[in-house]
């Protein structure tokens, strides 16, 4: 039982992976219709979307997801045979049924809670007035005769099949009933001013031989103007007898066009010694009869134009020995056999799926051999060998080779952020339409690479600040209408690399942050001196303060007892930083920067009472050599040092890590000016400066605990753990400890509370 | 044959005993990973004076309890003749310096008595039993206690 069950399992996870990509793959076709930057190909793509969902569905018995899948299909269809225009209405119809396919699927995979019903078969009931609402066809389902639309109805009967099996190849049920009508049809349709040519092709066997195809021959010539093709099929043999190198077929084809015999001649440039073409003027009338005995006379341009972006359209001439067979000369111009409508128009990137933990292991790996290096090259050195010897040489090879290692080895955990930014829409739909507002979504940067880990723990700050943008960032729409700005707010959402870091940006144009009120909360709360003097600046950042919730701002959106001080740890837990910049009247930005991994950092090595500590580069700002003469003391204890004509808290490290009991001259050591996320400086005072070094990052956590005042450790190349410092932590808790002296010293001080 | 001598090995625990001071302890050998002599630890901030800091452990951040300190025994500086016993703790990997390891025991769960009341709290909070072996007086110790609560350091 078990043994039956754990394949079928395992077939169902690799499923719901795949709905994930084309449930990401909708969001982004649908929205690309909904900006009005969609071709044919893009409605396509969405329809392959639903359609290879629903398909799966059916094969793992979800009946529910199928069912809403099917209406959902039966729409796209309809939009896609161009029966049914893709008004706005449409479109935001289709984008919410898209959230509900995302629910069913999560319901199905057991991650959520079955989809509300009475939401679903809302949605069911507005796609099918959507489909039927203009009487174009009668059923939902496409029948198997309609041929003349022989390209829609393709999906459909699929859809009614089973799935491909495992060689991806889907039996595909014909039926030729119509063919002969399409033919009338067509010669009714040729009747435009221009001349009208005959051009009889019939390609050697050289010319497929030579990689040409007739199909794009055709499509060529299609572009000059109107055309109708017959098909010559007379010439084919029995299955039995057919070589499959041979060439059988021979189109006819009437093109009006207003371009010259040179133009047509010119499709054929590269072909004409493979075949025996002639290209004459005729009558404006083709005569449809020359081909009565063919079976197959059908429209090949029509066809050709239906099915263009469903598969490569590739008129075979040559019966693919695996194509089921009723009768061979259709088939050999239906061919492509394998699973058209998941084959993407775009050539995919070829990729495997592998477990994260065997990545994971092998970055673990890799990050041993990166110290492992460091600790021979150091032995090396040691002992004394030249330079120029034949192992100094070799083991400089290694290094490279090692960081090239190092460097590719992270590449495989880098991921486009797209995969957090396709869930924001929805997102910003379902706020917008809490809050009342109109807001449009505008994203950039998607494709912007981060390290997996990093992607992963964005989704909820990124999801936090727009719902702050949106909620308390943009106005009403009639306050915006007043304020004479448009009365849909946008809320950009960007990424992009910048000096070794992501950075991501969070912008609304709505009225900005207020900065009375927000100082005003922030006194009533305690969190700064009344009398403080506070630039706008700092004023925008107290949002981050903990503590700083406003109960006047509570509301269903964003006023979840989350705030934003919460964003600030998560992004600060990832080594990152946040900020945020406003202008009254005009928005506010939210802008966050975050190593590209957590895996290694580039750091300042340096010593303090003989430990060796690493400082995170991107925090320091300048080392300098404290003078006597620019050290002060504030109150006779706590050292400022002067920097540029600005006095900065001067930390001695040791000190603070308890390392050290008592203080060192600070003239003796070297002081680095460093910078936190909030944008405070501060001195660190330390004994040395060892070097700058990218260190591999390794967490206390794993086997320890948090250390305050420590980020990680990381391993040196002398063997050594070393300790990473997180320059907030010292930072902060140095403010703390100067508060506490300051009230046991001075009690009649009345704090800040 | 092969049968009997499994359900004896079953019943019968595998301990590894160790001395701090004058002392001898013991843990179960299978939480014991294996056993280093002492290399120098990074110290860390504001740990509490058991912790001596943390090692290298090929690559892995091995933080190394000085369990003599734990226990509330006198203990001496580390020096190379200590040796660091890695042991699983509750998923975790932690570094145990003792001053020597000195034994395998075989032992039945029967022979193992209740600490008496003698001994101070701080021991009798790490010490599960006591049992003898050739004269001596071995405590057997709880080591899932050993780690401090990291949400009660923390707070």
């Amino acid at each position: 039982m078990s043994d039956a069950a754990d394949p079928f399992e395992a077939i169902k996870v690799v499923f719901f992976q795949e709905c994930d990509e084309l449930l990401g793959d909708l969001e982004v076709g649908l929205l690309a219709i909904e900006s009005g930057a969609a071709d044919d190909e893009t409605v396509n793509a969405v329809f392959r979307a639903v359609h290879s969902v629903k398909g799966g569905a059916g094969a793992f018995g979800l009946d529910a997801l199928v069912r809403f899948a099917h209406v959902f299909e039966t729409l796209l269809d309809e939009i896609r045979a161009g029966r049914k225009p893709c008004d706005d209405v449409t479109v935001k119809t289709l984008l919410r049924a898209s959230d509900v396919l995302a629910d069913h699927v999560a319901a199905a995979r057991g991650q959520a809670a079955p989809v509300d019903e009475a939401r679903s078969a809302g949605l069911v009931a507005e796609m099918e007035i959507l489909t039927h609402g203009e009487a174009s066809t009668p059923g939902a389902e496409v029948t198997l005769d309609d041929v003349p639309e022989f390209a829609p109805a393709f999906a459909p009967v699929m859809a009614a099949a089973p799935e491909a099996d495992e060689f991806g190849f889907r039996p595909v049920a014909f039926s030729f009933a119509g063919l002969g009508e399409s033919v009338a049809g067509a010669a009714e349709v040729a009747a435009p001013a221009g001349q009208t040519w005959r051009i009889v092709l019939r390609p050697h066997a050289r010319l497929y031989a030579n990689a040409n195809e007739t199909g794009i021959l055709l499509r060529e010539l299609a572009r000059l103007g109107e055309m109708t093709v017959d098909l010559d099929a007379s010439a084919l043999p029995d299955l039995g007898d057919l070589a499959c190198e041979e060439s059988y077929l021979a189109w006819t084809v009437d093109l009006v066009t207003d371009a010259g015999e040179a133009a047509i001649r010119d499709v054929f440039d590269f072909v004409e010694s493979d075949c025996d073409l002639s290209i004459r003027l005729t009558e404006a009338e083709p005569e449809a009869g020359e081909f009565d005995a063919a079976p197959a006379d059908f429209d090949i341009a029509a066809l050709l134009a239906m099915a263009q972006a469903e598969v490569a359209p590739a008129p075979a001439p040559v019966v693919e020995p695996v194509a089921p067979s009723p009768s061979p000369a259709p088939v050999a111009v239906v061919a492509p056999p394998t699973s058209a409508p998941t084959a993407p128009a775009a050539p995919a990137a070829v990729t495997i799926r592998v477990d994260l933990d065997r990545v994971d292991r092998l970055i673990n790996v890799v990050g041993e051999l990166v110290i492992q290096q460091a600790m021979l090259a150091q032995r090396v050195t040691e002992s004394g060998l030249a330079r120029s010897s034949g192992v100094s040489v070799g083991l400089e090879d290694l290094e490279l080779l090692t960081r090239e290692i190092q460097d590719s080895v992270m590449a495989i955990r880098a991921q486009p952020v797209k995969s957090v930014f396709q869930r924001m829409p929805r997102l910003v739909r379902e706020v917008g339409e809490m809050t009342g507002k109109r807001v449009r979504l505008v994203t950039a940067g998607e494709d912007t690479e981060v390290d997996k880990t990093v992607v992963e723990r964005l989704a909820e700050p990124i999801t936090h600040m727009l719902r702050n943008a949106i909620d308390h960032g943009l106005e009403r729409p009639e306050e915006r209408a007043a304020a004479g700005k448009p009365i849909e707010g946008t809320v950009r959402l960007a990424a992009l690399h910048r000096s070794g870091r992501i950075v991501i940006e969070i912008s609304d144009d709505g009225k900005g942050i207020n900065r009375g009120r927000v100082k005003g909360i922030a006194v009533a709360r305690g969190l700064i001196a009344e009398e403080a003097v506070l630039s706008d600046d700092e004023i925008d950042n107290l949002i981050f303060l903990p503590g700083f919730s406003t109960a006047e701002t509570v509301t269903d959106v964003s006023g979840r007892g989350v705030g934003m001080d919460v964003v600030r740890r998560s992004i600060q837990a990832l080594g990152g930083r946040i900020s945020i910049s406003s202008v009254p009247g005009k928005g506010s930005t939210f802008t966050l920067s975050l190593p590209l991994t957590l895996a290694v950092l580039d750091g300042m090595v340096v010593t303090a009472a003989e430990q060796t500590l690493v400082a995170p580069l991107t925090a320091i700002v300048e080392s300098l050599t404290p003078r006597a003469q620019d050290i002060h003391h504030v109150g006779g204890h706590d050292p400022v040092i002067r920097f540029r004509d600005q006095f900065v808290p001067l930390i001695d490290v040791a000190l603070g890590m308890g390392f050290r009991d008592t203080p060192v001259p600070p003239e003796t050591g070297v002081a680095m000016v460093i910078e936190t996320e909030a944008g405070a400086r501060a001195a660190l005072l330390f004994d040395a400066i060892l070097g700058q070094r990218q260190v591999v990052i390794k967490s206390l956590e794993t086997n320890y605990q948090q250390v305050e005042g420590i980020a990680a450790a990381t391993i040196l190349g002398d063997g050594r753990v070393a300790l990473i410092l997180d320059v907030d932590a010292i930072v902060a808790s140095w403010r703390k400890k100067a508060v506490r002296i300051e009230a046991a010293t001075r009690p009649d001080l009345k704090l800040a509370s | 044959m092969n049968d009997v001598s499994q359900i004896t090995a079953a019943a019968v625990r595998e301990l590894i005993a160790f001395r701090i001071g004058e002392q001898e302890f013991c843990v179960d050998i299978m939480a014991v990973r294996e056993i280093r002599g002492w290399t120098p630890a990074t110290p860390l901030p504001r740990a509490p004076g058991y912790m001596k800091g943390v090692i290298n452990l090929r690559g892995a951040v091995l933080p190394i309890i000085d369990l003599g300190a734990r226990f509330g025994l006198n203990t001496s500086e580390p020096s190379e003749r200590h040796v660091i016993m890695v042991a699983h703790v509750g998923g975790r990997m932690v570094g145990l310096l003792v001053d020597a390891v000195s034994d395998i025991i075989q032992l039945t769960d029967e022979a193992v008595q209740p600490t008496p009341d003698v001994a101070s709290e701080q021991v009798k909070a790490f010490v599960k039993g006591i049992f003898a072996i050739d004269g001596r007086m071995i405590s057997l110790i709880e080591l899932d206690r050993i780690i401090p609560e990291p949400e009660a350091e923390a707070a």
